[in-house]
């Protein structure tokens, strides 16, 4: 099966001093395009080194990745900026917003280097912030900072958009509405979606669940009837 | 407790070891501040000390003194009893003549002195004997040359040295040339090229030219300092207190002196009157000699002839005998041919009766023939004998007689033969006179006839012998008569040649007359030349007298070491680096300061949460703030000892080395630790550094430990000024708006960064500026202020004639385009209680001034005109004197009162100070006409630097000049002074650069630590390498422009500050940067932003997106 994403025995080693961490111990997992997949596993287990490699913000030690028939996996320092900058999305746990520029500036500062950037004011609006376009992110609560962070990474009209932990730093309610967000996003404009969380309890939500423990893959269950965030309660 | 101890303890280290760089970093830039402001600043004492060194090992002279009349043993002897005074020892010197090649150089002899000034030998050995010397090492000579000097004034070499040509046989240097300089010299060309060191016996001088003095306990003090120059001062004063005395006794010393020549002269008069009296006297007797010696002669003379009178009485008295001798001869031989003619007729008269008795008897005979028979055989016999005997007779020789009377032998032999005969016919007759006296019987008739004939026969015989014989005597007379007669002839002869001699004689006694009255006219003109020359000799003694009472009082001179070329060089260049030393190291300083405090802070601040811990574990403040306080202590008090360490060694070492370019001869550089400074900029950089900590500290301490363990409230963006100016704003890209923000909200950054920035250009603006200011005096001041070319000093005593004279003569110079009489002076202006020394100058026309000064104002540029209502002073004297336009400031005058002048005009001058006058002002103030003592002089622009010494060659040969000074040679010296300043400007611009270096590193190191998390989150959006730096680099130009900007105000504020401070009195420094300076240090700074922007790109690579974003510490 060829998967949109896919993910062949890839290893992460970390170096530190005399000891090597196994961060990624051999992943395999396929995504297809337009899913919402959700990578579950406890702290440690090596979903955010999973979704780093993905983003490009980190090279597997071995094994391939490909990403829209591309095997970032090879990429160069430059493909990978050249990756990032035109196929990814990312949206932190803490936002990671300039600080100094509002929040439509924030959006802005994404699409000034994006081949096909959609308009940053109709984004914020989809994203429910047309009314706060020139608040600094130190204006802005949480659950707005992580929407502008998520206006910022669709703004870019990525073919893939990385969440990790987005609702991490959030309350219960504005986790939700984030979550939401995501999937209306998803669904709406069919765009892949990888969500990490140690919270399984959203797994419902999700139209594939990969669950990672010790750094492999445990299981990867699709979900044929994904249902929405409201009904889920955790 | 002891735990606890322990335990922060080990923190404390671990801390250290867990951030080398910024401990190293606080460590490094604290060493720099605390080196280059103990550094620089211990470089002003170093570059003393160095030279006092030198000066105290070679023993250099604190006080040169001299009088005009040279200085004697005496005057050393009371000199050195003077108080305050170690030693002092005399010395000869001279300037002279050189002709090298084509160029004319003078040159300056001087002693090669045993207790001081000791020259170095850098080639060679010292000079031993007269002929040698040893040669200034700069000059370009070499050992072995030889050196012909020529006296430059009229006066013969020969009065000074005893030879003419020295023998290079070493090189070296003197302490009393420190540098290049040479000095001024009254002949040649007025500028000595090279020195000289002879040994003393070269000069061949009554007195010394100079004599140099130590002064006690000088060498224990540092050159240059008050301490030494009032340690100095108060030693020439008491020198000067005794130079009135020493003048006097010179004088008459001199006088006594003069006198005893005088007194010697007058002897020598009289002797020489007494030996030409002497000699007058015995010239008159020799010719009185002479006289009586010509008498006696004349006497003899005349005895001579009288003599020769009676020889001639004698000879006639001798003539007329011999004439009567003559006649009685005469006499003698005609009674003897009276008596012939008697003979001859008896002899007639017998013959004639012969033949009668003849008859009668031979009658008888017939008679008696028989018995004749008989007897006729014997008487045939007998007959035959007779006949035998007639015959015989009638061979009779004809010369019976010599004429001497004698009979000649043949005459005898006849005679004797004769006789025989007459003896054999005598024996034949008596033998027949026997037989006969028969016959006689028979013939006694016969023979009575007989007898009778025989008897007459006989009487005949008789009469004819006695004739013979008196003929005989007759014969001999002749011949006496003859020998008197030669007698007389020879006696005659004798007489004549008496004669001959005695006119001989007479006409010797003639010449001798002559020559007499030669010698006596000799005598008389001898006579009255000795009379001639002893009234000169008198007129002499008598004008020496006067002059001997004319001998006015010699001048003395006392000089500290400032007469020595370039000592107050030195000095000047070391008050200068002090100048230096205390602006640049202070801004140095400052930064390292500000550095570490943005270090510690950054520090404190990283380490909230740690702090919080503690906090929450129960610490208490000082503990926790010890940690950071002694992190601090340590890395600063590291830095400083490391600092104090090196810069103190290496900083002043290199500013002096650089002075020595300049001053070449110091043998030695010290640089010992000045613990003065070194404890000021290490408790400085300490309090400093403690201070902005133990700020940083107590704002973090007084949280709440929950507040602390939080991350600090990101800064919050904001709303920068900018954007309320709408058209502007819109107009910016979003980058630039996003820049500006970004600038505004790190504002301690941005002030640092433009401050650092600022401070780096300023820095490196000030150093070229420096420069510009420098090196601008000596252009602006000769070719704006005062064009002419160079100035003619005259002697004081210069004659009308003299002046007239050397006026054409420069008037005749083709390179001398024009030239102006001048009155220089130098005065003490007084204004309250300020006093300043300056140059008076009065110019000779007023109408010529604006082609040799220009006047005119520094900032508005408006033209000045000199004019008989005041002065105009030079704009740095009025500062100092503290006096404007308009104000009255007095020239000092002690002997008849200080006078007021009228400050009129303040005008831009930068060399030196001087107040102008017109000569009708001047008339005004002083009450008298000015005496020119200068004429300044300008050349065409072609005139090369050669020509110019060659005309100043010509006209010092004219009476009158005293020396030429040149305009160019001060350029030269200036510019020689101010090279090494020019190193010193290097040394600070490298410095600044370096320190603009660190500034800028750490600035930027903080930034991106600070903002690491904003630049990894534009490295997930996907910008390149390149755009994050660029998003970086675009505030850091800003900053470098913004900064530089700043740095042109802070520059040009630090630079004139600088200027003011770093100026020495005697000169006006430029107050101007020129554009290159900007555009020179503006570069700079771009080059230095760049470079470290260059090293922050690495940097920024570096920068892990994963670490950054995981979480917030």
């Amino acid at each position: 099966m060829d998967g949109f994403v896919s993910l062949r025995d890839v290893k992460k080693v970390y170096q530190m001093g005399e000891v090597e961490i196994m961060a990624a111990a051999g992943i395999d997992f396929e995504i297809k395009k337009g899913e919402f997949a959700v990578v579950v596993g406890p702290s440690g287990a090596g979903k955010t080194t999973v979704l780093n490699i993905l983003g490009g913000m980190d090279t597997a030690t071995s094994g391939r990745v490909m990403v829209d028939g591309h095997n970032i996996a090879r990429y160069s320092q430059k493909q990978l900026t050249a990756y990032r900058r035109d196929d990814i999305g990312f949206v932190f746990q803490f936002y990671n917003l300039i600080p100094n520029l509002t929040a439509l500036e924030n959006v802005e500062l994404a699409l000034q280097i994006c081949k096909d950037p959609m308009d940053a004011k109709e984004v914020m609006e989809e994203v429910g912030l047309g009314e706060r376009l020139d608040n600094f992110p130190a204006q802005l609560s949480g659950g707005e900072q992580q929407r502008v962070s998520i206006a910022r990474a669709l703004a870019k009209n990525p073919k893939l958009l990385l969440c990790d932990e987005p609702t991490g730093a959030l309350d219960y309610n504005t986790g939700k509405a984030i979550l939401k967000l995501l999937q209306d996003t998803c669904r709406k404009k069919g765009m892949t979606v990888i969500l990490i969380t140690h919270n399984s309890a959203i797994a419902p939500m999700a139209d594939r669940v990969i669950k990672i423990k010790n750094g492999r893959v445990s299981s990867i269950a699709e979900n044929s009837h994904p249902v929405s965030v409201e009904t889920i309660e955790w | 407790m002891k735990r606890e101890a322990k335990a922060t303890r080990k923190d404390f280290y671990m801390e250290i070891k867990k951030s080398p760089g910024r401990f190293l970093s606080i460590l490094f830039i604290v060493a720099l501040g605390v080196a280059f402001f103990s550094g620089i600043r211990a470089s002003e004492p170093d570059m003393r000390l160095s030279g006092d060194s030198y000066f105290d090992d070679s023993e250099l002279m604190d006080i040169k003194a001299l009088s005009t009349y040279g200085v004697t043993e005496n005057d050393i002897e009371a000199l050195e009893k003077v108080e305050g005074i170690a030693r002092a020892e005399g010395a000869c010197s001279g300037d002279f003549l050189y002709n090298k090649k084509d160029e004319q150089q003078v040159l300056h002899v001087m002693s090669l002195q045993q207790e001081m000034n000791h020259v170095s030998i850098s080639e060679g050995r010292l000079p031993e004997k007269p002929g040698e010397c040893m040669a200034d090492n700069e000059a370009g000579f070499k050992i072995g040359d030889k050196i012909k000097l020529e006296s430059g004034t009229e006066d013969a070499l020969s009065d000074t040295l005893k030879t003419d040509t020295l023998e290079v046989v070493g090189l070296g240097s003197s302490p009393c040339y420190l540098s290049y300089g040479r000095g001024s010299a009254a002949v040649g060309d007025g500028s000595i090229s090279a020195f000289l060191v002879v040994p003393e016996e070269t000069f061949d001088m009554d007195v010394y030219t100079e004599v140099y003095l130590q002064v006690e306990n000088a060498k224990g003090l540092l050159a240059f300092t008050d301490e030494y120059d009032e340690l100095i001062e108060t030693a020439a004063e008491n020198i000067e207190d005794i130079t009135e005395e020493r003048a006097e006794a010179r004088v008459q010393e001199l006088k006594d002196e003069a006198n005893e020549k005088l007194e010697e002269a007058r002897a020598e008069l009289e002797e020489g009157r007494t030996e030409a009296e002497a000699e007058l006297i015995e010239a008159a007797a020799e010719i009185a000699d002479a006289e009586q010696k010509l008498s006696d002669a004349k006497v003899q003379i005349a005895d001579g002839r009288n003599q020769i009178a009676a020889a001639k009485a004698v000879l006639n008295t001798k003539q007329s005998e011999l004439d009567a001798a003559r006649t009685e001869y005469n006499e003698g031989l005609r009674k003897l041919s009276d008596g012939r003619a008697q003979y001859e007729q008896g002899k007639a008269d017998f013959e004639a009766g012969r033949p009668g008795a003849e008859a009668e008897i031979k009658a008888g005979e017939q008679g008696i023939q028989v018995f004749r028979e008989q007897l006729d055989s014997g008487w045939a016999g007998y007959q035959q004998l007779m006949q035998g005997i007639a015959a015989w007779e009638a061979g009779k020789p004809e010369i019976e007689t010599n004429p001497d009377g004698t009979e000649t032998p043949e005459y005898m032999e006849w005679k004797k033969k004769l006789q025989e005969l007459q003896g054999q016919a005598q024996g034949t007759k008596e033998a027949l006179d026997a037989q006969e006296a028969e016959y006689s019987q028979s013939a006694a008739a016969l023979e009575s006839a007989k007898s009778q004939l025989s008897a007459a026969e006989a009487q005949l015989t008789q009469t004819k012998a006695s004739l013979d014989a008196a003929e005989a005597e007759l014969a001999g007379v002749p011949a006496q008569l003859d020998s008197g007669q030669a007698q007389i002839n020879s006696g005659w002869m004798e007489l004549k040649s008496k004669e001959a001699e005695l006119n001989d004689g007479e006409a010797e006694i003639l010449s001798n007359e002559e020559k007499l009255e030669d010698a006596r006219q000799e005598y008389e003109d001898g006579k009255a030349e000795a009379e001639a020359e002893i009234a000169d000799a008198e007129k002499e003694i008598s004008e020496a007298e006067e002059e001997i009472n004319d001998i006015k009082k010699p001048k003395w001179y006392v000089y500290d070491r400032s007469t020595l070329i370039e000592y107050s060089g030195f000095g000047e260049n070391a008050e200068r680096l002090g100048a230096i030393g205390r602006v640049f190291p202070v801004l140095f300083f400052l930064v390292a300061a500000l550095i570490s405090l943005t270090s510690m802070t950054r520090m404190v601040e990283e380490q909230r949460t740690s702090i919080g811990t503690m906090k929450a574990l129960g610490y208490g403040k000082p503990a926790i703030a010890g940690k950071y306080m002694g992190y601090a202590f340590l890395a600063t008090v590291g830095g400083s000892v490391l600092g104090v360490l090196i810069g103190e060694k290496i900083l002043p070492y290199i500013i002096v080395y650089a002075y020595g370019i300049l001053y070449r001869h110091l043998p030695k550089i010290l640089v010992p630790y000045q613990w003065g400074y070194a404890v000021m900029a290490s408790g400085a950089a300490v309090l400093c550094t403690m201070l902005a900590t133990w700020a940083a500290c107590y704002k973090e301490l007084g949280a709440q430990p929950a507040v602390l363990m939080r991350p600090p409230a990101p800064k919050k963006g904001r709303r920068v000024f900018l954007e309320r100016v709408g058209i502007l704003w819109r107009h910016l890209s979003f980058t630039w708006k996003s820049t500006i923000r970004n600038l505004m909200r790190y504002k301690k950054r941005f002030f640092m960064t433009i401050f650092g920035i600022g401070g780096c250009m300023a820095l490196m603006l000030v150093g070229f500026g420096l420069k510009d200011s420098c090196y601008e005096i000596a252009e602006l001041q000769y070719a704006e202020i005062q064009f002419y070319d160079g100035s003619v000093y005259l002697e004081e005593d210069i004659t009308e004639e003299q002046k007239e004279k050397l006026d054409e003569a420069l008037e005749a110079e083709e390179q001398v385009v024009r030239f102006m009489d001048a009155d220089m002076q130098s005065v003490t202006l007084v204004n309250g209680k300020k006093e300043r020394a300056a140059y008076e100058c009065v110019f000779g026309s007023v109408d010529e001034i604006p082609e040799f000064v220009d006047f005119h104002d520094r900032k508005s540029k408006e033209q000045y005109m000199l004019s008989d209502e005041g002065v105009i002073v030079s704009e740095k004297t009025a500062k100092l004197l503290n006096a404007e336009e308009g104000d009255t400031v007095e020239i000092k005058d002690e002997d008849r009162g200080n006078k007021q002048v009228r400050i009129e005009r303040i005008c831009e001058n930068y060399m030196g100070h001087y107040i102008y006058f017109t000569p009708s002002y001047y008339e005004k103030v002083y009450g008298e006409k000015p005496e020119y003592n200068s004429i300044f002089f300008s050349t065409g622009e072609s005139c090369t630097s050669r020509q110019m010494e060659k005309m100043g060659q010509n006209i010092l040969k004219h009476d009158g000049a005293l020396s030429v000074s040149y305009t160019h040679d001060i350029e030269k010296q200036l510019d020689d002074m101010l090279r090494s300043l020019n190193l010193v400007i290097v040394v600070l611009i490298i410095s600044a650069g370096m320190l603009a270096f660190v500034v800028l590193y750490n600035l930027n190191t903080v930034n991106i630590a600070e903002r690491k998390r904003e630049l990894a989150t534009l490295k997930v959006l996907g910008f390149y390498d390149g755009e994050v730096a660029e998003y970086v680099y675009r505030e850091n130009i800003l900053l470098t422009f913004l900064g530089a900007g700043v740095g042109v105000v802070l520059g040009k504020f630090l630079h004139l500050f600088i200027i003011e401070t770093v100026e020495v009195d005697s000169a006006m420094f430029g107050r101007n940067i020129n554009l290159p300076s900007f555009i020179y240090s503006m570069l700079l700074t771009v080059v230095f932003s760049l470079l470290i922007n260059g090293v922050m790109y690495f940097k920024l690579k570096r920068i892990d997106m994963v670490e950054s974003l995981k979480s917030i510490e």
